[in-house]
């Protein structure tokens, strides 16, 4: 089903994959488990035999998430409790949550009282990264999850299921990492939007399947030199709605590195060989960059950033900020005052779901990107 | 023999000792250790850190109504609106210098317990970045209700003190005291007994004691846990509500009403709440967050278990069942007919739950709730006639069951 999709078709059904979904179910009799994201080892849902969905938002109408939300919550957490209740609840067999910050831990009570029967299991991830016992503590969670699926759905996961499913997961991120090297140096090659719906499309849908769109999609490349492109980092969790990349293409501004979560966190995610399979999960955790910022200090951040701007030497940083974060709230005026002194243009853009007007956004984008070209864009 | 002091000289006297230790803690050779309300904070006690906690002078502010001002000067900084008023009332402080106290000492390290909310975990980052100071995040994952899982968790935390404690043993160049700790937790054991007999005698109709008076006479167990004083203080509070007790004196007269509260108090509206709601007849008894510090610490146990065991199962970290569990007792207990639900603007890590919890509470007390959104502490956000009038359309509806059911 999603072996061999054109580009074209990649970002239709990134815009809503939820009806392909539900014939693979159909046609697979699998079960589906849902995740906000996170930190969730998708790999070890994967091994079960189970489709691991990333949930990343709606943009249909809010109809019950304000009810048991305030309206100050983070969007995304609104929208990913709109998609469950009122939209695609029904696909899913289960969901594993993860617990990050303040809003993903009510968020996980919320829902499994909203579905009473279910199975909606949490994953505690630490938040704190720095010492020992943040890893014993990554062991133990990721264990006790193995553990609930086995509970839950009578299935048996062994070593080997997982090696495989490793495997499979790191073609995948090292499929779209090596698409992502074209795109930085050709960025004719592929849209910014298409290229981000690869990604977006790679937490949702069959790897087994879509890693072999992928490599149609690596191969098929035209490596063409193309004038007229500004490179840009993307910084932020994730970018939402997905129009805003028609933006960034509209004025032709080539993503040529990016901290999302939805994006280069979810590539550093291969897993090593060479240890028990769990041992290889713990560390991994540790390995890439984390869902939110509420772990680090925002030098690490702003070193990040830094080092990618030395790397790729960027025209500017276009911050995406998901409205009513409060871990990026509090993170972004010092952050913004770091780039300022090491004189880096930072664009911040705040996004909302559901409800952000993307002619303001554009309106913005312009008259940033005018102004560091000195109106020659 | 010197006249022995009532509650309120003899905590008037503890907070100007404390703070009088605090601003000259370098003088006495400590270090000041900035930390959330709940925080193990026996820790710093054993070791001889003066424990500092900004959220606490940010209440003092806020209700002094200076909210809307001194938060303004944090967002001209850039911080957003909607952040937590404490914090912003905070850094608004550190940026001008403005309060209605003589501010607080400069901190020399940071210890964050999540087990309240992740705000402050990254409140105190801001703050260590202007010193380059240490900050140690304390981190309690949610107290889920799988049995062993919370084995696990438990298990996780005592690792953790562990760690502060040799992070705490690095900064100090000195070892830790165990045997000093012991004496501190049992000095916290015997004054949060104490507290929660205070709190208990809610229980009395009438009432002796409203929720104000709970939030007034919590601050000693929040900033002086396993200290004698504590403990001393305490049991005078305790013995003169006994005394009211005794003579059947209760908050308002003819009480009609007995109120459960959710989440924190909108600070600035204090005293205009009592006496609103004491027009009515009623009065609210409690709430889970003055409950939090009615911490069971068993000295059998090996400390750092027993801490761990007690800040991470605070209601702040607890499931939303767990929560409701907690409010069902006080109801019980408390003999509660009316409940009144605040969603705080400033406090998601509370208010996020408040909806479901309503529900939930509702459901099985047959009661209906008051539900009202506001700030605890930013007067921008407080809307006065339209809560006003919820409050007197809410007691008009409890009147009418009332009627109906007498």
């Amino acid at each position: 089903m999603w072996e061999n999709l054109s580009l074209k078709e990649v970002t239709e059904c990134a815009k809503d994959p939820y009806p392909s979904i539900r014939r693979w179910k159909e046609q697979t009799k699998k079960a589906v488990i849902g995740s906000t994201i996170a930190d969730v080892p998708e790999e070890v849902i994967y091994a079960f035999g189970f489709l691991p969905v990333a949930l990343l938002g709606t943009s249909k109408p809010l109809k019950k998430a304000p009810s048991l939300l305030p309206d100050n919550a983070c969007s995304l957490a609104r929208s990913n409790l709109e998609l469950a209740l009122s939209y695609e609840g029904d696909l899913f067999d289960g969901f594993v949550l993860p617990q990050v910050c303040d809003t993903t831990q009510h968020l996980s009570d919320i829902w499994r009282i909203n579905f009473p029967g279910r199975y909606v299991e949490c994953f505690l991830a630490p938040r704190q990264v720095d010492r020992p016992s943040a890893k014993y503590w990554v062991k133990e969670e990721t264990e006790r999850m193995i553990n609930s699926l086995h509970t839950r759905f009578g299935k048996t996961v062994s070593d080997d299921d997982l090696r495989k499913s490793f495997a499979l997961h790191n073609e995948n991120k090292e499929l779209l990492k090596d698409i992502y090297e074209v795109k930085r140096k050709y960025p004719a090659s592929i849209t910014n939007k298409e290229f981000f719906s690869l990604i977006k499309l790679s937490m949702q849908v069959d790897k087994a399947e879509f890693n072999e769109t992928l490599k149609k999609v690596k191969d098929g490349l035209v490596k063409t030199e193309v004038e007229g492109y500004i490179d840009v980092i993307l910084a932020g969790i994730t970018c939402d709605p997905p129009e805003i990349f028609d933006l960034l293409d509209e004025i032709k501004l080539n993503v040529v590195a990016d901290t999302l979560v939805t994006g280069s966190r979810y590539l550093q995610g291969t897993i090593g060989n060479g240890m028990s399979p769990i041992d290889a999960l713990t560390e991994r955790h540790f390995k890439r960059g984390f869902y939110s910022p509420i772990h680090d200090n925002v030098y690490k951040g702003f070193n990040e950033l830094k080092a990618l701007c030395d790397k790729y030497k960027p025209r500017a940083v276009v911050y995406i900020h998901i409205e009513f974060c409060e871990s990026e709230e509090y993170d972004l005026p010092d952050l913004k005052s770091m780039m300022r002194k090491e004189g880096i243009p930072m664009h911040v853009l705040s996004t909302e779901f559901q409800t952000l007007s993307l002619s303001h956004v554009r309106t913005r984008l312009q008259a940033f990107f005018e102004s560091l070209t000195g109106g020659s864009l | 023999m010197s006249e022995k002091l009532s509650s309120k000289a003899l905590s008037k006297k503890i907070t100007d000792e404390y703070m009088d230790e605090a601003f000259r803690a370098h003088e006495l050779g400590k270090l000041v250790g900035y930390t959330t309300a709940i925080s193990p904070v026996e820790l710093f006690v054993a070791h001889d850190i003066v424990p500092i906690y900004p959220e606490n002078h940010a209440v003092a502010n806020l209700t002094a109504k200076k909210g809307a001002e001194i938060c303004s000067i944090t967002e001209n900084l850039g911080y957003t609106s909607h952040l937590c008023a404490y914090a912003r009332t905070d850094l608004g402080y550190r940026e001008s210098g403005k309060t209605i106290t003589k501010g607080i000492p400069e901190p020399d390290i940071f210890l964050a317990c999540n087990a309240q909310c992740f705000t402050l975990t990254k409140w105190f980052q801001v703050l260590a970045r202007r010193g380059d100071l240490p900050v140690f995040v304390f981190d309690t994952p949610e107290y889920v209700m799988d049995k062993t899982a919370r084995q696990e968790i438990v298990k996780y935390c005592v690792l953790q003190l562990k760690e502060v404690i040799a992070w705490l043993e690095q900064i100090t160049k000195k070892k830790f005291n165990y045997d000093r700790l012991q004496e501190v937790l049992y000095y916290s054991a015997k004054s949060s007994i104490l507290y929660k007999k205070f709190l208990d005698m809610a229980q009395y109709k009438p009432s002796p004691i409203s929720i104000f008076d709970a939030l007034i006479g919590m601050a000693i167990a929040v900033y002086r846990r396993g200290t004698p004083e504590c403990v001393e203080y305490y049991q005078t509070l305790c013995d003169e509500i006994e005394e009211k007790v005794a003579k059947g004196i209760g908050v308002v007269q003819n009480e009609k009403y007995r109120l459960y509260w959710e989440n924190l108090p909108v600070w600035f509206k204090f005293s205009d709440h009592a006496k609103l709601l004491a027009s009515y007849g009623a009065v609210i008894l409690t709430s889970l967050y003055v409950h939090a510090w009615s911490l069971d610490f068993d000295l059998t146990k090996d400390p750092l278990e027993t801490l761990a065991q007690n800040y991470v199962d605070r209601f702040s970290n607890s499931t939303i069942e767990d929560r409701a569990a907690m409010a069902m007792d006080l109801f019980k207990r408390y003999d509660m007919n009316g409940m009144i639900m605040f969603m705080n603007r400033s406090c998601k890590a509370v208010s996020f739950a408040v909806p479901t919890l309503k529900d939930i509470l509702v459901k099985k007390t047959g009661i209906p709730a008051l539900v009202f959104e506001s700030d605890m502490g930013d007067q921008r956000f407080y809307s006065e006639t339209q809560i006003r009038t919820r409050i007197e359309a809410y007691f008009e509806t409890l009147d009418q069951l009332h009627r109906k059911t007498a």
